[in-house]
This record gives structure tokens, C-alpha cells and sequence, in this order.
């Protein structure tokens, strides 16, 4: 592991930003400080999933790594580099939910690793969803919602997705405080969960499949 | 079998750590009884006699105690606003339940710009100000003396004579919120979660004053609730166990001590505390050992969501009451079967010895089956037997 992932892992915020400017100033390809970075978060995602670590570590892991690309990100675009896009997410709180916090650490966690996220924001209806489904062409869709309600109406917006032709070409995620307690034939998500990283792994192995 | 005791005999019993009659039950119905009576979140929060009636119509799925739903007493006081209301500040009073209206929800935005502000000129910056309290700027003086001084009195006679009436007494009197609570409402818990790593003195500043603050509020609700007269309003309801996912340095530095100076202040005015910690506090039992130190026996309550509820009995069985935690999950979506299976367990590892209520986890959803419901309050009676 290296100073800027080992940085990362222990939640190190001022060496992360050292290591960073330092390589970049070094002349280091951005791109591997990103990966490098990833790797950082990786670790300390996979201690989350251990239960070595908790929730608002993984959250201010995010909230490094997104500071350190800040700094990277001008690097690689004025290097004309392009950094592969793993693949598109959408997601968003269902309808008559407003909770925020669950689907955020999730949009964040994927973009920390790569992926194009399409965030709906909260309290979406179902024809919402079907019409950026449409828009955006995403391969996964992700529903969250704290509140017990927001489980039939996940099922509601999952039907809508079907009736209009769309669910055979994505796979379908939901989580929640709850969720994860459900099983997802009840709902018609291919997976439920109540962990942030799990879900985020569920999601890089759907990617890898190239659904 | 022992003699049938009173409702609060009863409770009082499991509280002072004894083996009562059966265990006392007691699921936290907020919002399924307005729900199943018809009543809209207007009336609900406006109207207490009309709420007092619909609990009446609803005491099969009660147990020992009732919910007074303190958050109406004072949701269009003042100094309400510094509380749970903060939470739910672009909530609307509905005038229906969901999906055509809702109930009060965690929005996830930063309220409170400035710590340094606040520090400086206490709350004012926050209940006053235009952008956050619109509705208080638009309030004649009459509506103001009102909120403040005779709905509270109202709100306390209609429940007082409910427990007169019906023998049963209230769930609290009143309601604290633990500052790192009151912070992820202002902050947002995304934001809080960087002031901790990032500035932890003003964390630490602004916990002092939350503290007192919060304080006040939760004594004042529970003496015009009847503390001392009228059976259960002298718990003060201190919720809700800080943001999700702590880990032990910061529980251990920014959540444990003031909870425990909280409770102290609490008890040592002569109140109970119930605190209702949600979030999973498994990993934070061995702290939470101090939770008596310098304290009486039995005037603590000890409410917990998705904590290990048999490791919480063997940790803090000798020193305080535990209540939960029927899954919410299984109230919406299971059977009675699964319920009667699930506090069947809950006796089988908490009953031992007495100080243990059958409840629920954070509440009962309001869009629980009525059946899962009784079925708790059945499963008490069938194997909580002494």
C-alpha cells in the first residue's frame, strides 16, 4: 500500500492532501493518485464490511478521498487523460420519503470509485424514474428510503419500471435503513440492503458483468 | 402467580429492577393511533382532546403506558423550535396522513451556518431567525401568548384526565434531545460528521450550552405535564443516541459525556430518564456501565433500538431497565406468529430477574398491522409471567 491509499485508510486527512500535492508537484500521473486514493477507500470499505470500522469513518473516507480529487481531477483534464468511467448509476430517494443521508453515502461512495452518477434527489415518483431511465441509459438503478412506507412504493416504482419495458437491460438496487431486512422478491429489486459498502460492492460486481 | 398489579405498579417494579406480576409492555405508539383512528396530523398535533379520544379507542394495543406525543405539547412554542422541530422545519402540519400528506422526516441540510454565532448570541441566531422560523414572524401577539402559555396548559388537562380515566400512565412528561441530535438537525449528519474530524472544540463548545438548554425545555414540558401528580410525567424522554454509526473514540468523546451529564442533571432534580437511543450501542456497553454512577437506583431507563438486547441485559441488567425492541419491520410486514416468535425471545433473554419492558424498537410505524401490534401486548401476557 502506498503513503496516499496507507493516508487514506487511517482517515488522515492532512497527509492525504500532502502526499497529493507533493506527487503532483512531482509530476505523478493523476491518474494513478486516483487509483491509489481508490485503493485507500477500498481498504477502509472492506474494514467497514468487517465491522472494524463504522459508518461515519466510511463517510469521512468519502469526504477525503473527494477533497484529495479535487485537487487531482484539474491535473487530468488539463493532461487532456481520460479516466475510464466504470459505468452509470441512478438514484434517488422513492416518493414520500425525504431521507437524504443513506442514498448521499452511496452516490458518493460510487463516485469515489469511479462511476457516473445520475443523483434524482428525493421524493421522486415513479414516472420520474422512468423518464431519466430513459434519458440517462443507466445500468444500475439504485432507490432509497428510510421509512417502512417507501417499501411498497419501491415496489410501485420497480412495476412502473417494468411496465414501461425498461427493467430487462438494468439490474435494480434498493436500500434503507429497513430495506435490508426485505427481501427483494417482495419489492422486485434484484438486491436489498441496509449496508452502504455492501451495496456499492453488489453494484461494482453487476458492472464487471457488463449487464 | 403473583397478584395482579396496577399498570404503573407494574412498570415501577421492572424500573427498580424487581420481578413485577408479568413484564410490563409497552409499544411506542406515535403515529399509527391518530393513523387508525382517522385523525389528520392537524388535529393530531392541535386538538389533544381529540387525540386523548382516539388513544381511548385504542388501548388494545396500548400495554401499561402511553405515548402523550410530547412533540405537539410544545411544536408551536418557541422554544419548541429548538428541539425536535428543527428536524422537520419544511414539514407542513397535514392535514392528512401518507402518502397524501406526511409526518415529521430528517432533512438532510445545514440549518446552523455559524457555531460561532451561536456560541456568541445563544439561540436567538436560530429561533429568530426569518429564514428558518418564517411562520414565527407572521404570529400576533395574541397567537404567541397563546402557544406559549395556554395550549401547553390544555395539552396537559386533556392527558391528565385520560390517565385519571383510564389508569394508565404516560409513556413521558417530557423530551430531550442529546446535542450531537440536535447537531445532525442543524447540520446535517454529512456536515456534523466533518465538524467532528475537523473542529472538535466547537463540537465540544456547543454540546456544554445544548446541554443546559435542552435541559430546560424538557423539565419545563414535564412540570406543566403534571411531573410528581400524574403517573409517568416525570420521565423525561431523552433521545436519540447521536448519529448513526459512531465509532468508540468519538462515542467515547462526543456522545458518552454529555448523555451521562444530561441524565445526571435529569435525575438529580428528582426526574427519570428514558433514554431512547437508537442506532445500533452493542459495541458501546462497557462504557455505558458509568450510566448509574452517582446515581439512585431505578430512575433510569434504558430504550434501545438495534442494540444486542440479551448483551445489554448482561452488561446493564444490575443497573438499569432495558426496553425494546420488536423489530419495526416485522410489525409492517410480518405475522403475528413472527411477532409472538420474536418477544418470546426478547423475554426468554431480558425477563430474568425483572427489569425489562416489552416495546419496540424506535416506534411502532404507523402502517403496522393492528394484529402485530396486539400481538405484542398478547405475548407479554402469554409468557411474561413471573
Amino acid at each position: 500500500m502506498g503513503k496516499l491509499s496507507a493516508a487514506l485508510s487511517v482517515l488522515d486527512k492532512k497527509s492525504v492532501l500532502q502526499v497529493v500535492t507533493a506527487d503532483l508537484g512531482a509530476g505523478r500521473n493523476p491518474l494513478d493518485l486516483i487509483e491509489e486514493a481508490r485503493e485507500g477507500l477500498q481498504k477502509v470499505g472492506e474494514e467497514f464490511e468487517k465491522g472494524n470500522l463504522f459508518l461515519m469513518e466510511l463517510m469521512r473516507a468519502a469526504q477525503i478521498f473527494k477533497e484529495a480529487a479535487t485537487l487531482i481531477t484539474p491535473k487530468i483534464k488539463e493532461k487532456c487523460l481520460g479516466e475510464e468511467v466504470k459505468g452509470k448509476v441512478l438514484i434517488g430517494t422513492v416518493s414520500g420519503d425525504v431521507h437524504d443521508l443513506g442514498k448521499g453515502i452511496v452516490a458518493s461512495l460510487l463516485e469515489c470509485e469511479g462511476f457516473e452518477v445520475v443523483d434524482l434527489g428525493v421524493d421522486v415518483p415513479e414516472k420520474i424514474f422512468v423518464e431519466k431511465i430513459k434519458e440517462h441509459n443507466p445500468q444500475v438503478v439504485g432507490m432509497s428510503g428510510l421509512l417502512t412506507t417507501s417499501i411498497p412504493m419501491m415496489g410501485k416504482t420497480v412495476q412502473a419500471i417494468a411496465d414501461a419495458g425498461l427493467k430487462a437491460n438494468l439490474k435494480i438496487i434498493v436500500g434503507g435503513g429497513v430495506v435490508g431486512e426485505v427481501d427483494p422478491s417482495r419489492i422486485g429489486a434484484d438486491f436489498t440492503t441496509s449496508n452502504a459498502n455492501e451495496g456499492v460492492r453488489m453494484i461494482n460486481e453487476w458492472t464487471r458483468k457488463r449487464v | 402467580m403473583k397478584e395482579a398489579m396496577s399498570r404503573y405498579e407494574r412498570l415501577l417494579t421492572a424500573w427498580n429492577l424487581q420481578e413485577a406480576d408479568r413484564v410490563p409492555v409497552a409499544p411506542i405508539n406515535c403515529y399509527i393511533i391518530p393513523y387508525l383512528e382517522g385523525l389528520s396530523i392537524k388535529e393530531m398535533f392541535l386538538e389533544p382532546e381529540k387525540l386523548v379520544r382516539a388513544t381511548v379507542n385504542c388501548l388494545d394495543i396500548c400495554g401499561d403506558e402511553v405515548d402523550p406525543n410530547i412533540t405537539t405539547l410544545d411544536h408551536l412554542s418557541l422554544l419548541g423550535k429548538s428541539g425536535w422541530d428543527q428536524a422537520t422545519l419544511d414539514w407542513r402540519i397535514w392535514e392528512d396522513f401518507p402518502p397524501k400528506g406526511n409526518i415529521p422526516s430528517f432533512y438532510e441540510k445545514t440549518l446552523l451556518e455559524d457555531y460561532d454565532d451561536v456560541l456568541e448570541r445563544g439561540f436567538a441566531t436560530i429561533l429568530y431567525n426569518k429564514k428558518i422560523c418564517q411562520d414565527v414572524f407572521r404570529r400576533s401577539i395574541n397567537e404567541l401568548i397563546y402557544n406559549e402559555f395556554e395550549y401547553p396548559k390544555i395539552y396537559a388537562k386533556a392527558w391528565r384526565k385520560f390517565v385519571e380515566d383510564n389508569d394508565v400512565p404516560l409513556l413521558m412528561g417530557g423530551r430531550a434531545c442529546h446535542p450531537l441530535d440536535l447537531l445532525q438537525y442543524y447540520r446535517g449528519i454529512n456536515q456534523l460528521t466533518e465538524d467532528i474530524f475537523e473542529r472538535p472544540e466547537k463540537i465540544k463548545a456547543i454540546s456544554d450550552l445544548l446541554v443546559e438548554y435542552e435541559a430546560m425545555r424538557a423539565m419545563k414540558q414535564a412540570m406543566i405535564m403534571g411531573a410528581g401528580e400524574v403517573p409517568g410525567a416525570e420521565i423525561i424522554f431523552f433521545v436519540n443516541g447521536g448519529p448513526p454509526g459512531m465509532p468508540p473514540r468519538i462515542f467515547d468523546e462526543f456522545f458518552w459525556p454529555y448523555a451521562k451529564k444530561s441524565i445526571d442533571l435529569f435525575v438529580k432534580r428528582g426526574f427519570r430518564v428514558r433514554c431512547h437511543w437508537d442506532n445500533d450501542l452493542t459495541p458501546f456497553l462497557d462504557t455505558m456501565k458509568q450510566i448509574t454512577d452517582g446515581l439512585p437506583r431505578g430512575k433510569i431507563l434504558l430504550d434501545l433500538e438495534k442494540t444486542n438486547m440479551k448483551k445489554a441485559k448482561e452488561a446493564l441488567g444490575d443497573r438499569v431497565c432495558i426496553l425494546g425492541n420488536v423489530p419495526s419491520s416485522l410489525l409492517v410486514y410480518g405475522t403475528p406468529e413472527e411477532v409472538e416468535k420474536c418477544c418470546r425471545k426478547l423475554i426468554e433473554d431480558c425477563a430474568e430477574g425483572g427489569g425489562f419492558v416489552l416495546s419496540t424498537e424506535c416506534e411502532t410505524p404507523w402502517d403496522a398491522k393492528r394484529e402485530n401490534v396486539r400481538a405484542i401486548i398478547e405475548s407479554a401476557e402469554k409468557f411474561g409471567q413471573y
